[in-house]
């Protein structure tokens, strides 16, 4: 929080959330597609199945122009955006997971080389050469994943590294292997409907209907482990989590209703996947649409799911979404937060900013925007000056709860999805005043309407 | 002002190797991103020339060849741009995020403009492939690497002068009217052009082309020499240009820095002296093999004294600017061995696999499945 602040108008979080979206589903897709295309390359050479074979080469440009193109940029465009929406939280991880993202960054750099020869030597090399180029990619693509998801789990449960600081206690924590099960599946199953469009292009009906039946096949497999891992995942959740999803907190129904959406849209995407297993010939365009946009639906629902209950933190037990560490809230509440987060009071344009706007920036910015996601426009709108300094004393009062969760006691902070309020009583004023003022230019709307 | 900009404090989180670890693998890795940044940028820039050569037969090859080199060398520059981008931000963290927050949608804004260029260059290949015109895609996709380089400058700049910070948050524009922006840029251009050239020149005599092939070999040779010895006359111009656009006190930190400093920048000059003069000996590219060699090395080494300058130069601007500091270290070396023992498999195992892609061909009969 002592880094500029840069305001999006869609708001941060969201601005991640489209990039990682897409991201996931391509990158998860070049997962999948390097495993499934490799065994059904192996398939096609040792049965001398035609058809089965010019479904893969289909693919393969697109598993190359998507995987090293889109994929490559977007994934390198995740972590531009995070450095930039939560620059603290991304340089604590750098720090204590470079060495993991260097040996995902070894895998995949032999994934981008495979891809490539393997697209280009179609026709030019021998099948044992050619299988040799997919299973080396598949094995690549595969190990990225399994190395990055210790990161991405250690975001949301630390395991025991907030006590012992170890790379291993972090890396291999307790939503690591439900969380490599998940996507695994979901990489078959997102593969094998990527593959269906190619499917569709092969003009003979009867070797049509038996490539849907194998793609579908995948997509029941891939989908059936991908809902084992769901569900062997929220069991490592912490219990209070799991709470959540029960609807536990009314305010956080949202996340509840989300979790129940995923469920639905899996059983649909499963539910297709079946159809075609069982009735080939029914594959169609826009059967095959709605199975691409069901599996990316359940990767995009799962991920919303895991950043949601990961609030209020960025690095669970550590590190609150607006950059705040858990150790340095007593230090905040004495010095104030705009000792810290000097730029809060320079704005991108040049314009000075006054203190309760500087603190709403410095503590709110990173996850509410002012119209847009979370608007703190709309969310304010009920709010005068002593309701919003009530409820802004109620989330500094947290702070001694978060602390002494962290150490390990069985405490419920009032507001568990939101950061507690760190800052002085003056900042405190300050920003129940701004938030009171936002009210202001629409009560003078009423006014005049009346 | 250097020294007057708040900066973010230092993360609590210590670094999990030693410093020079980081610093050596940084300018390892990053050399080789560069080596594909310049074979991109130039042959983008050289295959646009091509394609809009009045001369068909001679030009369309020319930038075919430059359009299906790209596409690889665009994947692998992209994938060796992520490990400096790493180390980078293990060392000098708070100052790289501090400008990318600054220059947030000119930085973001990259993302889209790489995606697009890498696009259009498929395009072009596609489309020379079917025997059509790319000169547009090739021009556009030129453009858009220029404007990649460009951002990346500024960023690069941005972050190792926080005394800038303040006014560039006010206009983005500050950090493109750096006194050193344009000669850098025009600097990792021009080495792009040169590298293009020579790259062209060499794959044209690589081997000894048949009796019938010899003419078009040596144009094409020819060609890709001259524009690299220009390009290379321009860089002296442009060098001397970018020394004194480099604030004093940096440019004097650089000299106080003695042999270690001063060594590199010295070779790294005469390298590129040397490149001048055994590209200007070229007359017959054909016969003369060994001097179009001999240029390719020198502009190797030539980049690589200039990176490890460039490096250094970095250092003496953060130094400058009182923004260094000695992060707490503790050493992760199981997870760091796991990580060369990734890397040197995969590496390996990237030989082997474009080795046998190279070598082997189905047998008789025998198509790939």
């Amino acid at each position: 929080m002592d880094y500029p602040i840069r305001e999006f108008a869609v708001g941060g979080g969201l601005l991640i959330a489209v990039v990682a979206t897409l991201h996931v589903v391509v990158a998860h897709f070049a997962v999948g597609g390097g495993l499934v295309l490799a065994v059904l390359e192996t398939a096609a050479v040792r049965r001398g199945d035609r058809p089965m074979r010019d479904l893969v080469k289909r693919s393969s440009t697109i598993l190359l122009l998507l995987s090293t193109v889109f994929g490559a940029i977007s994934g390198v465009g995740i972590w531009f955006t995070i450095g930039v929406v939560h620059p603290a939280a991304t340089s604590s991880l750098i720090h204590t997971f470079v060495w993991a993202w260097a040996t995902e960054w070894a895998f995949f750099f032999l994934e981008v080389v495979t891809a490539l020869a393997w697209v280009a030597t179609w026709e030019k090399v021998s099948p044992k050469t050619h299988l040799l180029l997919i299973r080396l990619y598949a094995f690549a693509a595969f190990l990225s994943l399994v190395v990055i998801q210790g990161i991405l789990g250690f975001m949301l449960t630390p395991g025991r590294f907030p006590s012992t600081a170890s790379f291993f206690d972090g890396f291999l924590n307790p939503t690591y292997l439900p969380g490599v099960l998940f996507r695994t599946g979901v990489c078959l199953a997102l593969a094998a409907a990527w593959m269906a469009f190619a499917a569709l292009r092969e003009e003979d009906r009867a070797a049509r209907a038996r490539l849907s039946r194998v793609l579908g096949g995948v997509g029941t497999l891939g989908l059936a482990v991908a809902a084992a891992g769901w569900f062997v995942w929220e069991k490592a959740l912490p219990e209070p989590v799991q709470r959540l999803f029960l609807g536990e907190k009314p305010l956080l129904a949202a996340l509840a209703t989300g979790r129940t959406h995923t469920f639905r849209i899996l059983l649909v995407a499963a539910l297709l996947a079946l159809l075609v297993t069982a009735l080939p010939r029914l594959q169609s365009w826009p059967v095959a649409l709605l199975a691409l946009v069901a599996c990316s639906g359940v990767l995009a629902g799962y991920e919303r799911v895991r950043e949601g209950v990961r609030k209020p933190w960025v690095i669970a037990e550590q590190m609150f979404s607006n950059g705040v560490l858990v150790t340095e809230i007593d230090a905040l509440n004495e010095k104030g937060i705009l000792s810290k987060a000097v730029w809060a009071t320079k704005e991108a344009g040049g314009r000075e900013v006054p203190t309760g706007e500087a603190v709403f920036r410095a503590e709110c910015s990173s996850c509410h925007t002012r119209d847009g996601y979370l608007g703190i426009r709309q969310i304010a709108s009920a709010m005068d000056a002593d309701f919003a300094a009530t409820f802004l004393t109620a989330l500094r009062d947290d702070g001694a709860r978060w602390q002494a969760r962290a150490a390990g006691q069985d405490v419920k902070p009032d507001y568990p999805f939101m950061p507690p309020f760190v800052g002085t009583d003056a900042e405190l004023e300050a920003l129940a005043g701004w938030l009171a003022s936002q009210n202001a230019p629409r009560t003078a709307e009423v006014s005049r309407a009346r | 002002m250097p020294g007057e900009t708040p900066l973010p404090a230092l993360d609590p989180m210590p670094i999990p190797g030693p410093p020079w670890l980081f610093h050596a693998l940084w300018l390892v890795t990053f050399a080789v991103h560069v080596v594909g940044v310049n074979v991109v940028l130039g042959s983008a820039i050289l295959g646009t020339f091509a394609s809009l050569d009045r001369d068909r037969a001679f030009g369309r090859p020319i930038a075919r060849l430059f359009a299906e080199v790209s596409t690889w060398a665009i994947a692998l520059t992209i994938t060796f741009g992520i490990a400096p981008l790493l180390f980078l931000q293990v060392l000098h963290g708070r100052l790289f995020y501090s400008a990318t927050v600054i220059l947030a949608p000119a930085w973001l804004g990259l993302l889209l403009v790489l995606m697009a260029a890498y696009y259009l260059t498929y395009a072009a290949k596609f489309r020379l492939r079917a025997g059509k015109e790319a000169a547009l895609p090739l021009a556009l996709s030129s453009l858009l690497f220029l404007a990649v380089a460009a951002i990346q400058v500024a960023v690069h700049l941005l972050s190792v002068q926080p005394g800038r910070w303040e006014a560039a948050l006010a206009s983005p524009w500050a950090a493109f009217s750096d006194r050193a922006f344009l000669p850098r840029l025009f600097h990792f251009v021009l080495a792009g052009v040169t590298l293009a050239g020579i790259l062209l020149s060499w794959l044209a005599v690589r081997r000894a082309p048949a009796a019938e092939d010899r003419a078009t070999a040596a144009a094409r040779a020819t060609w890709g020499v001259k524009i690299a010895l220009l390009a290379t006359l321009l860089q002296l111009v442009v060098g001397l240009w970018l020394t004194i656009s480099v604030p004093r006190d940096v440019l004097l930190g650089l000299m106080r820095g003695g042999a270690a400093t001063m060594a590199p920048f010295t070779l790294g000059i005469a390298a590129g002296f040397g490149l001048l003069v055994f590209l200007a000996r070229v007359r017959d590219p054909i016969a003369d093999r060994s001097s179009l060699r001999r240029a390719l090395e020198l502009f190797g080494l030539a980049m690589l004294l200039m990176l490890v300058t460039r490096h250094q130069l970095r250092d003496v601007y953060i130094d400058v600017a009182k923004a260094g500091a000695a992060p707490a270290t503790a050493a992760q070396w199981g997870v760091f061995a796991i990580f060369l023992v990734s890397f040197v498999g995969c590496a390996a195992l990237c030989v082997v696999a474009l080795r046998r892609s190279a070598t082997d061909r189905p047998g008789p009969g025998g198509a790939t499945a």
